[in-house]
Formats: structure tokens, sequence, C-alpha cells
């Protein structure tokens, strides 16, 4: 994905677990790891909410934008 | 209709439902104790008469290479006035082996529809295997229509002419529509699928 969502980078600062985050916000800590990982295909604004609210931070400094090709898209068969 | 997630705290899964599945106020259409989960059943009880039918069929047709023929006829006729002709290990060996091929092909048929519907009590119907699934069940439907027609297309060209009529194209218009549904719901169900990951995929 051309989107990365930099949480490794928050969460050092913010002295948070990735666990304690989870928990937080009220997403498994599953769900995070493929948020972290760049495999999240969407993230719903109330999620980004939550995020911000706990992380005190804004969207920009979680997400960033890198340009080139988009990833293949992986599809089930 | 998809509600939009309005309480973050919920924790997202594919079994997390928020539409109930209703076919009518009192009777659930999927997941456990649902309609589904009753067709499950008949299709488990129909399933098992079919192994014991096919099994027999096979072992009858493998009795039948060696049992003796000597004074065996069988009578061709359609009521009034009726042919008789020799039994022929050939013919025996091609009557049953068809009726076997025809058994099984539907205990295949009869094997994927219970596993989608294992899919389907568990609420969870957009599974990519059950793209697979469809697509094979629509594979072996045509393999038996068609082939019940040419059977009857040689059986009634050289065993009962007159008797038994070959079927016509008409005939097999509702076999090839029906096989055609069947793959189009298999590729609704891969968009199912698709948008079943995609979700997931959304944190």
């Amino acid at each position: 994905m051309a989107i990365r969502v930099q949480l490794d980078r928050i969460l050092a600062q913010r002295r948070m677990s990735l666990t304690e985050l989870a928990d937080r916000v009220g997403v498994t800590v599953a769900n995070l790891s493929i948020l972290k990982t760049g495999k999240a295909r969407a993230v719903r604004f109330t999620t980004l909410d939550a995020l911000c609210r706990e992380l005190d931070c804004q969207p920009g400094d979680l997400l960033a934008h890198e340009p080139g090709p988009p990833d293949a898209v992986d599809d089930e068969d | 209709m998809r509600f939009p997630n309005l309480n973050p705290a919920g924790k997202s899964k594919p079994r997390h439902r928020r539409n109930p599945n209703l076919l009518t106020p009192n009777l659930r259409t999927l997941g456990p104790g649902s309609v589904a989960s009753v067709l499950k059943i008949a299709l488990d009880v129909a399933y098992v008469v079919m192994i014991l039918v096919t099994g027999l069929l096979l072992l009858l047709w493998v009795a039948s290479i060696f049992i003796p023929l000597d004074n065996l006829n069988v009578t061709v006729s359609d009521g009034a006035d009726g042919r008789e002709m020799p039994l022929s290990r050939p013919l025996l060996l091609f009557g049953l082996g068809a009726l076997t091929a025809y058994f099984s092909g539907f205990l295949l048929i009869l094997r994927y529809l219970r596993k989608i519907f294992r899919t389907l009590t568990l609420g969870d119907p957009f599974q990519p295997d059950n793209v697979r699934r469809l697509r094979q069940i629509g594979l072996i439907l045509a393999v038996v229509t068609g082939g019940v027609w040419i059977v009857q297309g040689l059986v009634a060209a050289r065993l009962a002419p007159g008797v038994m009529e070959p079927q016509g194209i008409s005939d097999l218009l509702t076999p090839v529509f029906s096989v055609l549904v069947v793959f189009v719901l298999a590729e609704v169900f891969r968009e199912g699928a698709r948008l079943r990951r995609e979700s997931e995929l959304t944190i």
C-alpha cells in the first residue's frame, strides 16, 4: 500500500504497548497488527478517531503517503 | 443493508451479525438453528441414503461381471405387446453402469451441497471454498444431465425404438438453464467473498 500507518513510532513515543492501545481503542490486537504491517485495505473514520484520541495526535501523525506504484491487489480465488 | 459501525468498542469478526437474516419475524435463514440448518440435516439424511444406494449399485455392477446370464431375457414393451430380448452381458453392464454413474453424480453433488450448507449453518456463507464447490456442482450437473440425454438417445435408437423416445433439444433446455444459473451463483459468491475480505481488512 502507498499509505503507511506509523503506529510503531507513536507507540514508542507515548510508551504504550499495542495490546494497551487495542484495549483502549476497542479493536483487536490482530486488527491493529494488520494496520501496523500495512495489510489493511481501509480504516474507518471511527477507528481513526479513536486512535487519535488515545494517542493524542493528528491523523497526519499516523498516516504517511509514499508516492509510487500501488501494490498488487490480492484477490482470493 | 450494511449498518455503520457506530460502536467502536465492538469487535469485528465475520460472524458478527447486525442483520439477523430473518426469513419471517421468527425464522432465520442463516446461522445456527435456521432454515439452513434444517436443510443441512435433510441433506445429511439424503447423503447417507444415496451412499447406500450407490454402494449397492456398485456391488451389483461388479457382480454382474460374473453372474451367469444364460436364460435371462429383458422385455421391452410399452404396455400392449412386448418384445423379448436376450440379456447380454454388455447390455447389463451398460445399464447398471449408467445407473451407478447417475447416482454417483448426485452423490457428489450432495457432498458439495452439504459442505456449502455447513458454512451457511455457521453463518459465514462467503468463503472462497464455496465458489469452487458451486462450480464443481455445476460441472457434475452438466455431465449428469448430458449423460442422461445421450444414454436415453442411445437406448431409444438401438434398444427400444418406438418404445422410448430420445430426448429432444427442448428437454435439454431446463438442465442447461439450471447449470448456467449455478455457475452465475458461483460468481456471485466469488464477489461476496471478495467483499467479505475487503470488510475483514477494514479496521
